[in-house]
């Protein structure tokens, strides 16, 4: 059984007269990727600062590695590795020198070679921060963060605002410090981002977590089902979803079926290829979005806005 | 400790890497030092710019032999870059007439028929002096004298009397046009009228009762620069402190470094620290810049002794940790900017760093008085310049205050937490 490595119970923060955490409970075990997802001001970047002692909470309790956020500050950060929302590092600073300079702090002596070239940075070690992209940037954020060897890394919007290649390259090097043996609370507005990343999610909106559950749960539960879509259908296509299908939703040239159960699909799809009549079919999983959508009444744009 | 030490080796080699930083902090102070030095420091003319329109003239417009004796004798000065205008120019239409004509720019006017009254009031002047004797010894010595003698010199009381009563009559009145605002006025009138002092003697052909003769007070032949120095080095110390470190620090606030440092377990007085130990060390550094500057170019004769580090020291110590607490309240880094540059300008001016403060107004001395920068620099110029370490007490005191006040309010207002 995986140990609990933060434990947040009913936990409230207000800026007068804003409510920005509003009574939320989670728990992350240890070695897991678990994401707080939601839109831009949701109260994501808030519950991780107060988890990093960044922030402190106006009621409720956070314990993150058994020590209490508001009285243990020392040694939580002595512990946790942290890439804040919109962090800097010293730009005139090359990246082996903002790694050292964390690895000080920190008071350690690491292995800098490996841990640069674990996360693709060794060859860019000798330029300075300035002249890195934005996808560099986070992955020297990330080498920041793990210079110290912590077994708990937060990141915050680790993705945002990067092209969708240096995404991507964030990605598998999230997905490695999972191989690493970390475990890593991920924050992010990008739905595809925590269902390719994550083990366990919660979506956190208007400062509630309104579900939460590993990924498959969520899209299980709130997804919404799998979706067949016919065009153009005859009779025939109707009847074998009327008897298959959830639900059905016509429109003018096309008919749609809603899935629970992959069995199902699979029977109407053998009893839809049966048909003489050429027609095009899709097949649309349910995702992250479907969650999401259906939990919040909306979508969440590449900026992090509910739209 | 280490997180200072680390901190500070961090902030000086991003200093080192930046072109603006190495500029504002040493190339624009040692620009402002040649600027000021070449300016103040000798080298060109001092003299004050004075037309003079000379009305007693012959008939065929010459100027009379008195009136150029007079010119003559106020060029004999040195103290005037003396020009001449005409005889005929209307000096109210001429300054309207010429807009470049301003408050450096002074008129002497000799009056016409300067020569005629001169002569006559010389005669009377004469006269009376005589007269006066006459009587002097008519009262004193008319005991020792015969009757004859005495009606004789009763007589002669008489004759003179008579003569000057055709003779008698006004000076002849210079002009001295100035602007209302100029402040060397009061230095100008003084001389001109020094020189008509002593042209009237001359006249006269007496002699001068009291003599004066300019001596240099200072031994030790220092230069203008000596007294710039200090001044310098404490108001740039204090430039570098207030604007650099509110603007650093501002900076690292809003691009979330700040943030970043603070989710590590460095202490937030660590941060401070190391910031402080930074400007400290640049203010050790300009110190010696300027200094070296000022033997190899200006044969300055200022050697920094451990007095004068030790309060370069708690300066740097006092305005870096102003920077701090600006940077730390101020997130906007172009606020921050212009909220340094509104404490240091002002400050850097009335303190009297560039110039001695009793050439302001009072009141503008007793703000002088009031502002740390003052002691910072007073002090330097106490230890460096007349040797006096025990007259920088007061600028220890006050910038020691100074700066403990400053560190704690720093340690207060330093935010690490609710970004």
């Amino acid at each position: 059984m995986p140990e609990e490595v933060i434990r947040v119970e009913n936990l409230v923060k207000t800026y007068k007269p804003v409510v920005a955490v509003n009574s939320i409970s989670f728990t992350v075990k240890e070695g897991e990727i678990f994401s707080l997802v939601g839109p831009n001001g949701a109260g994501k970047t808030t519950t991780v600062e107060i988890l990093e002692c960044l922030r402190t909470p106006t009621s409720g309790k956070a314990s993150v590695l058994g020590y209490d956020v508001t009285h243990d500050e020392k040694e939580i950060k002595k512990r946790i590795g942290a890439m804040p929302q919109d962090f800097s590092a010293f730009e005139r600073l090359t990246v082996r020198e903002n790694v050292e300079l964390i690895a000080r702090i920190y008071q350690v002596d690491p292995d800098l070679r490996s841990v640069l070239e674990e996360l693709g940075m060794w060859e860019a070690r000798d330029r300075r921060f300035e002249s890195l992209s934005g996808g560099m940037k986070r992955r020297a954020g990330i080498c920041m963060a793990l210079i110290s060897n912590p077994v708990l890394l937060f990141l915050d919007e680790p993705t945002t605002g990067l092209d969708p290649q240096a995404r991507k390259e964030t990605w598998d090097v999230i997905r490695r410090l999972r191989s690493m043996g970390k475990t890593v609370v991920l924050t992010s507005h990008y739905m595809e981002e925590v269902e390719q990343l994550s083990d366990r999610a919660a979506v956190i909106y208007g400062g509630e977590i309104i579900a939460q559950g590993s990924v498959d749960e969520l899209i299980s539960a709130y997804g919404g089902g799998i979706r067949i879509r016919v065009s153009p259908y005859n009779d025939e296509i109707e009847r074998v979803l009327m008897e298959t299908a959830q639900k059905v939703v016509r429109e003018d040239s096309s008919i749609e079926g809603v899935f629970h159960d992959r069995i199902q699909v699979g029977r109407t799809l053998a009893a839809l290829y049966g048909q003489d009549e050429k027609y095009h079919l899709d097949i649309v999983e349910p995702s992250m979005d479907n969650v999401f959508s259906r939990l919040a009444g909306g979508r969440v744009d590449e900026r992090g806005e509910l739209i | 400790m280490t997180g200072v030490v680390a901190v500070f080796s961090a902030l000086l080699k991003s200093w080192m890497r930046s072109k603006a930083g190495i500029f504002f902090s040493f190339l624009f102070p040692i620009m402002l030092l040649f600027i000021f030095s070449t300016v103040f420091g000798g080298g060109g003319t001092s003299q004050y710019v004075l037309f003079v329109q000379n009305m007693d003239v012959d008939s065929k417009g010459n100027p009379t032999e008195l009136s150029q004796g007079f010119v003559e004798a106020v060029r004999a000065t040195g103290a005037f870059d003396m020009r001449s205008l005409e005889h005929d120019v209307d000096i109210k239409e001429y300054v309207k007439m010429n807009p470049s004509f301003s408050f450096r720019y002074r008129i002497l006017v000799i009056p016409e028929g300067f020569h005629e009254q001169a002569a006559r009031k010389k005669v009377s002047v004469q006269v009376k002096v005589t007269v006066n004797t006459l009587e002097f010894v008519g009262k004193e010595f008319a005991a020792y004298m015969s009757p004859e003698d005495v009606e004789g010199i009763q007589r002669g009381e008489l004759a003179l009397q008579s003569v000057l009563g055709g003779q008698g009559g006004e000076s002849p009145q210079l002009v001295l046009w100035m602007d209302e605002q100029d402040m060397a006025a009061p230095a100008l009138l003084g001389i001109i009228h020094g020189v008509a002092n002593a042209f009237s003697n001359g006249l006269l052909g007496s002699e001068e009762v009291l003599a004066l003769e300019g001596m240099p007070l200072e031994q030790r032949t220092l230069k203008v620069v000596d007294y710039f120095l200090p001044g310098f080095i404490a108001a740039f110390i204090m430039t570098n402190g207030v604007i650099g470190a509110t603007s650093t620090i501002s900076e690292y606030r809003r691009n979330g470094q700040v943030k970043r440092l603070a989710a590590t377990p460095l202490p937030k007085t660590s941060w401070i620290l190391g910031n402080v130990l930074e400007q400290t060390v640049l203010a050790f550094i300009l110190t010696g810049v300027m200094i070296a500057l000022g033997w190899v170019v200006f044969d300055v004769r200022l050697v920094p002794d451990a007095y004068a580090l030790s309060l370069v020291f708690v300066g740097a110590v006092a305005f870096c940790s102003v920077g701090m607490v600006l940077g730390g309240v101020i997130k906007d880094v172009e606020a921050a900017s212009g909220a340094g540059n509104a404490i240091a300008f002002p400050m850097m001016f009335l303190s009297g760093a560039f110039w001695p403060i009793e050439q302001m107004p009072d009141y503008l001395q007793e703000v002088a008085r009031v502002l740390p920068l003052h002691y910072f620099h007073d002090g330097l110029l106490q230890i460096m310049v007349y040797k006096n370490p025990g007259n920088a007490g007061m600028g220890f005191v006050v910038l020691g205050c100074f700066a403990a006040v400053m560190m704690v309010i720093a340690v207060k207002i330093t935010k690490w937490k609710e970004f």
